[in-house]
């Protein structure tokens, strides 16, 4: 085991780990349990994270490839109990069911609002591409992530 | 209900701990198998890793890499050593190091060094600006955007898997690979991967895409249900457009189930032709000929043929239907 230094949702954690583990498997022992994982080979998207804000896999990603750069999980994304835009219009839109998808659906979307605050449908599929989901249809997903960007664009917030 | 939701959007749904839970399911085997059991998160990774060197040259990481070929692999995204290490390699090579990532337009074309992400290849405005966009257009059809992220076309250049999109389009874009094997060297992708026997493959350091004319144009087609899918077959074509002619025509078809390869014989029979429906036709039947189709587990040789056909055919109706009509 080696001593890693990360960034998790702007905290400095010094972490334990093998050379060999992944970004997901340090992430859920630090506590980071909104990271899930659904398959641990890049398919699912359940363990999405954010590294340098762009949303990746982190069970395709290397822990010790994470060091020095930022790193946001699903629990840093609410200020306090004040969900975020993209969090509350999930709630609102009925697009949660069991929740599993949830984390790495939320957390694509934020990658592409952050780059494009008014994407077209189509974007808003592409982004969340590698993000399945097997409960819901996609339809209330993919409503979410246009009010959230509506609401970002005009400031509000629920 | 509601209460429940809230909480799983603070990522707090409840997760099992403590000792490794019955076997649900395993797949692969040695350093590559994968265990799932109920509530273990600890069963992925390279756990006989025992060591990442960063090397900060080309020369150092190339010396690491030959001084004990077997135990060691060279690091970039690592999403394909997460996939598929082979179980004697203990020490991996991050070579992140040895360039700044991203895109660069010269006199003689654009330069694309090893680190660069897929993700930013396909949003550099230089790429949009390349050959009508065909790069960008291939790489948004390759992986999830998630993984297009990490992965690295210096990666997917030396990975090559024969259902590669990447290798395929830059060999209809003539790309020139960037190598170091002692020695830093410059060969067309095709070359490259003709070579490749040696034991130790070389570091792939860059790409270059050679300087095109404005009305060059590509079109690439792929039978997959997904990006994330092995594709059955991929194709592309790239075309300069003069007077209404085609010429210096590229084609090349992959995943047959091998790498993919140019066809001359249709680049030549296209070249200084007008694409009429017969002449595009024509190309297609003698692409699905030509091609070095063959059967596995997926597809039949046949069926790859009749892809061959229907691909080449699809590509270039696209090119006359989209951006050429003026040209053409
Ligand atoms: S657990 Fe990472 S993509 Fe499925
Ligand atoms: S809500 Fe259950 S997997 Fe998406």
């Amino acid at each position: 085991m080696t001593s890693l230094e990360l960034t998790i949702n702007g905290a400095r954690r010094v972490v334990d780990a093998n050379p060999g583990d992944t970004l997901l498997e340090v992430l859920r022992r630090a506590g980071h349990v909104g990271v899930k994982k659904g398959c641990g080979s890049g398919d699912c998207g359940a363990c999405t994270v954010l590294l340098d804000g762009r949303a990746v896999n982190a069970c395709l990603v290397l822990a010790a490839k994470a060091e020095k750069r930022a790193i946001l999980t699903i629990e840093g994304l609410a200020n306090g109990d004040a969900l975020h835009p993209i969090q509350e219009a999930f709630l609102d839109e009925g697009a949660v069911q069991c929740g599993y998808c949830t984390p790495g659906m939320v957390l694509s979307a934020y990658d592409l609002l952050s780059r494009n605050p008014t994407p077209s449908e189509g974007e808003i599929r592409e982004a969340i591409s590698g993000n399945l989901c097997r409960c819901t249809g996609y339809v209330k997903q993919i409503r979410a992530v246009q009010t959230a960007a509506e609401r970002m664009r005009s400031g509000r917030n629920g | 209900m509601e209460d429940t939701t809230r909480w799983a959007m603070r990522g707090t749904t409840a997760c099992k701990h403590g000792k490794p839970g019955p076997l649900v399911s395993a797949r692969g085997d040695g350093n590559n198998r994968r265990e799932e059991r109920e509530g273990d998160v600890e069963d992925v990774g390279l756990h006989r890793i025992q060591s990442i060197a960063r090397p900060t040259t080309a020369d150092e990481a190339w010396r690491l890499r030959t001084a004990d070929p077997e135990t060691t692999r060279f690091l970039g995204g690592g999403i394909d050593l997460i996939l598929y290490t082979p179980e004697t390699v203990t020490t991996l090579i991050d070579v992140s190091r040895l360039g700044r990532a991203g895109v660069s337009a010269g006199r003689a074309g654009l330069a694309i060094s090893a680190g660069t992400t897929l993700s930013r290849i396909l949003e550099a405005p230089e790429i949009a600006a390349y050959a009508g966009g065909f790069l960008r257009d291939v790489l948004r059809q390759v992986a999830s955007p998630l993984q297009r992220n990490v992965a690295t076309i210096g990666g997917a250049v030396a990975r090559a898997h024969p259902w590669s999109d990447v290798v395929l389009a830059l060999l209809v874009l003539d790309a020139d690979v960037e190598v170091f094997d002692g020695a830093a060297r410059s060969v067309p992708a095709a070359d490259f991967y003709a070579s490749r026997s040696q034991n130790v493959a070389p570091l792939v350091t860059g790409i270059r895409l050679p300087k095109r004319a404005p009305s060059t144009r590509g079109a690439f087609e792929k039978f997959a249900r997904t990006g994330f899918d092995v594709g059955l077959l991929n194709c592309a074509c790239v075309v300069e457009v003069a007077k209404g002619t085609c010429s210096r025509v590229r084609v090349a078809v992959g995943g047959t189930p091998a790498l993919a390869r140019r066809l001359p014989d249709v680049e030549a029979a296209l070249e200084g032709k007008r694409p009429s429906s017969a002449t595009i036709g024509d190309a297609a039947s003698l692409a699905a000929r030509g091609v070095d189709a063959r059967d596995d587990r997926r597809a039949s040789e046949l069926y790859r043929r009749t892809l061959t056909e229907v691909g080449v055919r699809r590509c270039f109706e696209r090119l006359t239907r989209d951006g050429m009509e003026g040209a053409l």
